[in-house]
């Protein structure tokens, strides 16, 4: 049985304007990305890796193509049900972490869940699992300045896993990390993708993280390159 | 779909020091309104506080003071036998004269002066008024140069001791008792004998006259009775509602408090607003993070104005409690009305407390409003990449 | 570029943030010099010159109590007196009105020049008012007020006087400090008030200035021991007696101004301050690219100092204006004046402003010389 498309691109285009200067940051990609894989988006910086990142995430929009996501026109969708289909559908890793100061590990990754309508005892025991999968539950109430970089972006993981999407989506997710926590973290996204059978899509400039990936994409201006 | 209260909460309380001037400053705001306020509610409930409601006040038609006004002898005689008044066991009506004279007297610090209210009464007079008690010394004897002072008031005038003499009008006059008038207008007043008020001060007219009606009924037929009447210039109405109409001294106080509050406020604003700009500017990456995970920009927007308006009121809930230790202390001022030295206290009520708070809530909703907006209008992928 | 230039670009960096600032300086500064302003209304009342040589004679108990009108005759005896007029305040209220808004005082038609000098009306006013006892004279202010004219009726209620009077307005005064003012004739009252006989107060007119103190002491012996004692005193001295009835509201207003620049102070400054730690890094940079401390302290204080300058002449500079130009009297209805910005008072706001400038540069000046520039670089806020 032939593995489906999660996502498929079309001549995706995303032009928008600095200053007077009208910068082209995708020129008419197309894509498909199977189910389950673990593709690293690889290109020099200004490449527009993160912009297609960002496309396929639902947080902007294209000028130009199409991109559908499990079959979702990304583009037909208005901002209020963008951001429902982003909350059950795609798990964000940043470089930086972006984990809430104010908020313990469990309430951080709490926080996708508190748009849902599940119960709190649902929340609590989604939350425990996420954390246990990242191997953290033991720090849950610690804030995020009480841990270290590897353990906060392997908080941000479990965050980005709570709502059990399809999708996950990380940006440069080793940039700030060592090369031990840089390890751990590469290799929870890895079992994700064999093992959950999520889709991730990882966007890279080190050659050594995108080993970890099932296939690599470059990217060089804006366009495909050929790999 | 709105984010936790803690988040909010906690972000205040994380920015403590940041935000503790902003804080201070509502604070303050709040403190000086509630203090000026509760001088007008401290005089509003010292004449509101005053009388007894069988009593019925009769003066001069357009005084507006017991002190300008003047009742003849003539007018007076007509009185007494009206049915309407209440009698005592031995058949004699419950009315009394009173004559009432400003005097100007050395404040306790010897260096300012009062115009201070002396009232001359009779024994029945301080029947009808049995909200005023004796706390030291004893009543005056008729015919004696004596007095009896409010208590509150010898704290404030000089030689108003008990044994102490004063001087007006040439002649010499001996405090004998202090008296306590409950929080009422009769804390402001000097009382002597009425005859020998008369004839000290050269006074041929009283200036007032006190009647106790039978029933409700029979108050509301006397005022008509005398209202009505063409030939007595009197007006007539229950004397808790003519205590209770003299606040044309709270308004301007309460004139001022309010301009106060919006003045300062104004700049409460301001001080609010560069907080919470400065929160936002600072949590610019944690608002895209949160319009990634799927919470809406009006949950943003909500979010700061929660967030203003909770610093402003612990601001406010400080204020509160900055001004309650004034709850109570007594002062004076001249009384617009009698044109005589005046003594009430701060009063601090519930209500006005609430009043404070719910101004301190305005404030910081009112600072937080744009920086809120900015924060929910800011475009996700620039909030991400803010440093 | 030159300092000043790199200063201000620095200061405008954050636009919002600046105006912010100035906003509440210029704010805090109006209200401190509303304040100021109206204390100084309240507790000095304007000098008057007309009032070097006038002498106000009350009843000794209170100026409640009346005078019997015998003492005149006494007092035209005392050498140095120029003249006497019997001064009774009416205390009426204005046709329906609810509130007294101006004052009306019943005297001496004749010696309204001798005594009452400074006010200026045509001849011919003066002689209408002498010849018609319902006559009266009212000031320019409140003749603006009501709109009213010369022949135009003054119906009047008294809050003392068991009467009501109507009046014939035969002249509009002005040129005194109180332009509010409505003067009749004392027969009239006398016969409509049934006081005939007594006075509210005497109005004296001392010939010279060094025999003032002489004039005022022989009146008070002249009485003493009588049925009516009195009370001599420069109309000033009985002008300031008023004040000191107000008692503790003059500390009230003193201490909410103390409140009101604390406040300001602690908020602006708190405002400066953040605004200036916002830019630790670029302070940073400059300290390792060789500005000394002392370079950086001062481009600190000569920011907020410069936005404590602008929002003081905002501030200041919008209250000089307002009260110069709007006619206080008309916009409070008599309640007030004058509201003069004096000199003192814009030197104290302009005081209360410099300081501001300078505490606010307190906290970030320490916590830059604190910290070291590798910490300052690190900055990410």
């Amino acid at each position: 049985m032939a593995p489906s498309n999660i996502v498929s691109i079309r001549e995706l285009s995303k032009v928008y304007q600095q200053g007077e200067i009208n910068v082209t940051a995708l020129n008419r990609i197309s894509l498909d990305i199977q189910t389950g894989e673990f593709l690293a988006l690889m290109g020099p910086s200004g490449s527009g890796k993160s912009t297609l990142l960002h496309i396929l995430a639902g947080i902007d929009r294209p000028t130009g193509g199409t991109c559908h996501v499990q079959g979702i026109d990304l583009a037909q969708l208005n901002e209020s049900d963008l951001a429902d289909w982003r909350n059950q559908n795609v798990g964000f890793v940043f470089q930086t972490f972006n984990l809430i100061p104010v908020l313990t590990a469990f309430e951080n990754v709490e926080l996708p869940l508190l748009l849902t309508q599940m119960s709190g005892r649902h929340r609590r025991q989604q939350v425990s699992t996420a954390l246990a999968l990242v191997g953290l539950d033991d720090r849950q109430h610690h804030l995020p300045r009480q841990l270290s970089g590897g353990q906060e972006q392997r908080v941000a993981i479990a965050r980005a896993l709570v709502t059990d999407p399809s999708l996950v989506v990380a940006d440069e997710p080793t940039g700030n990390l060592d090369s031990h926590s840089a390890q751990e973290v590469l290799t929870i996204l890895q079992s994700l993708s064999r093992t959950a059978g999520k889709t991730v899509i990882m966007v890279t400039h080190d050659p050594k993280a995108a080993a970890y990936g099932s296939r690599s994409v470059h990217l060089e201006k804006g366009e495909l390159a050929d790999s | 779909m709105a984010l936790p209260i803690k988040y909010n909460i906690r972000n205040v309380i994380v920015r403590w020091r940041a935000t503790l001037a902003t804080i201070l400053g509502v604070a303050l705001v709040v403190a000086v309104y509630m203090l000026v306020q509760s001088l007008a509610v401290g005089l509003e409930q010292s004449s509101g506080n005053t009388g007894d409601p069988r009593n019925v006040m009769i003066v001069r038609k357009g005084s507006t003071a017991e002190s300008s006004s003047q009742i003849t002898r003539e007018q007076f005689r007509l009185l007494p036998y009206l049915p309407q008044i209440a009698r005592d066991s031995q058949g004699r009506p419950y009315v009394s004269a009173d004559v009432i004279v400003l005097i100007n007297l050395l404040r306790r610090d010897l260096k300012a002066e009062a115009h201070v209210l002396v009232r001359g009464i009779s024994p029945v007079g301080m029947k009808l008024r049995p909200q005023v008690r004796l706390v030291g010394g004893r009543w005056f004897d008729p015919g004696k140069r004596e007095v009896v002072v409010s208590r509150r008031l010898a704290a404030r005038i000089g030689h108003f001791e008990i044994g102490d003499t004063f001087k007006t009008g040439g002649k010499a006059l001996t405090v004998v008792g202090w008296l306590e008038g409950g929080q009422s207008a009769f804390d402001s007043e000097v009382w002597m004998d009425a005859d020998e008020a008369r004839s000290l001060f050269y006074r041929e007219n009283y200036s007032s006259v006190l009647v106790r009606a039978r029933d409700d009924a029979a108050a509301a037929g006397l005022i008509d009775r005398i209202e009505s009447d063409k030939r007595l210039p009197l007006q007539a109405l229950p004397e808790v509602k003519y205590y209770s109409a003299q606040t044309m001294t709270a308004m301007p106080i309460k004139i001022l408090g309010d301009f106060l509050a919006t003045a300062m406020s104004i700049g409460a604003v301001f001080a609010a607003m560069n907080t919470m700009y400065a929160s936002v500017g600072s949590r610019t990456r944690e608002i895209g993070t949160l319009r990634v995970l799927g919470y809406r920009r009006r949950t943003i927007l909500l979010s700061f104005l929660i967030e203003g308006a909770f610093l402003a009121l612990v601001g406010g809930v400080l204020g509160c409690l900055l001004s309650l230790p004034m709850h109570g202390y007594s002062t004076g001022t001249i009384s617009f009305e009698s044109f005589s030295e005046t003594v009430f206290q701060f009063r601090i009520t519930p209500w006005l407390a609430a009043k404070g708070l719910t101004f301190s809530v305005i404030v910081g909703v009112a600072g937080s409003l744009l920086p809120a907006v900015r924060a929910s209008r800011l475009p996700v992928i620039v909030a991400l990449k803010a440093v | 570029m030159t300092t000043l230039t790199f200063i201000t670009k620095n200061a405008l960096r954050n636009k919002r943030r600046a105006l912010l600032c100035i906003l509440s300086v210029a704010v805090s500064l109006f209200l401190l010099v509303t304040l100021l302003v109206a204390l100084r209304e309240v507790t000095v009342p304007p000098e008057d010159i007309g009032a070097a040589l006038r002498v106000v004679v009350r009843n000794k108990i209170s100026f409640t109590n009346p005078l019997p009108a015998r003492q005149r005759a006494v007092i035209e005896r005392i050498p140095g007196v120029a003249a006497v007029s019997p001064f009774s305040w009416f205390g009426g209220k204005y046709k329906n009105e609810e509130m007294m808004t101006f004052g009306q005082f019943a005297m001496d038609p004749k010696l309204i020049r001798p005594i009452f000098g400074e006010a200026k009306m045509p001849e011919e006013q003066y002689q209408a008012f002498e010849a018609d006892q319902t006559a009266c004279i009212i000031g320019k202010l409140t003749a603006e007020k009501y709109q009213l004219k010369i022949g135009d009726r003054l119906p009047l209620t008294s809050i003392i006087y068991p009467c009501s009077i109507e009046l014939k307005i035969a002249g509009i005064y002005e040129g005194t400090i109180d332009d509010r003012n409505a003067l009749f004739h004392h027969k009239y009252l006398d016969e409509a008030g049934g006081s005939d006989g007594w006075v509210g107060m005497w109005w004296v007119k001392v010939r010279s200035i060094e025999e003032m103190p002489r004039v005022t002491d022989s009146i008070n012996r002249a009485f003493a021991n009588s049925s009516a004692e009195v009370r001599a005193e420069t109309e000033r001295a009985f002008q300031l007696s008023f004040v000191s009835m107000w008692g503790n509201i003059k500390i009230l207003v003193h201490s909410i101004c103390s409140v009101v620049v604390f406040t300001l102070m602690l908020v602006t400054a708190s405002t400066m301050s953040m605004a200036i730690r916002e830019r630790f890094r670029e302070l940073a940079v400059l300290k390792a690219l060789g500005f000394r401390r002392r370079e950086l302290f001062a481009f600190i204080l000569a920011e907020s100092f410069g936005l404590a300058a602008v929002g003081a002449v905002l501030g200041i500079g919008a209250a000089w204006v307002f009260y110069t130009q709007i006619s206080i009297a008309k916009l409070t209805q008599g309640i007030f004046i004058t509201f003069e910005v004096t000199p003192k008072i814009i030197g104290q706001a302009a005081l209360v402003a410099a300081s501001l400038g300078i505490v606010a540069s307190i906290a970030p000046s320490i916590a830059v010389a604190r910290t070291s520039v590798v910490d300052g670089l690190r900055t990410l806020d």
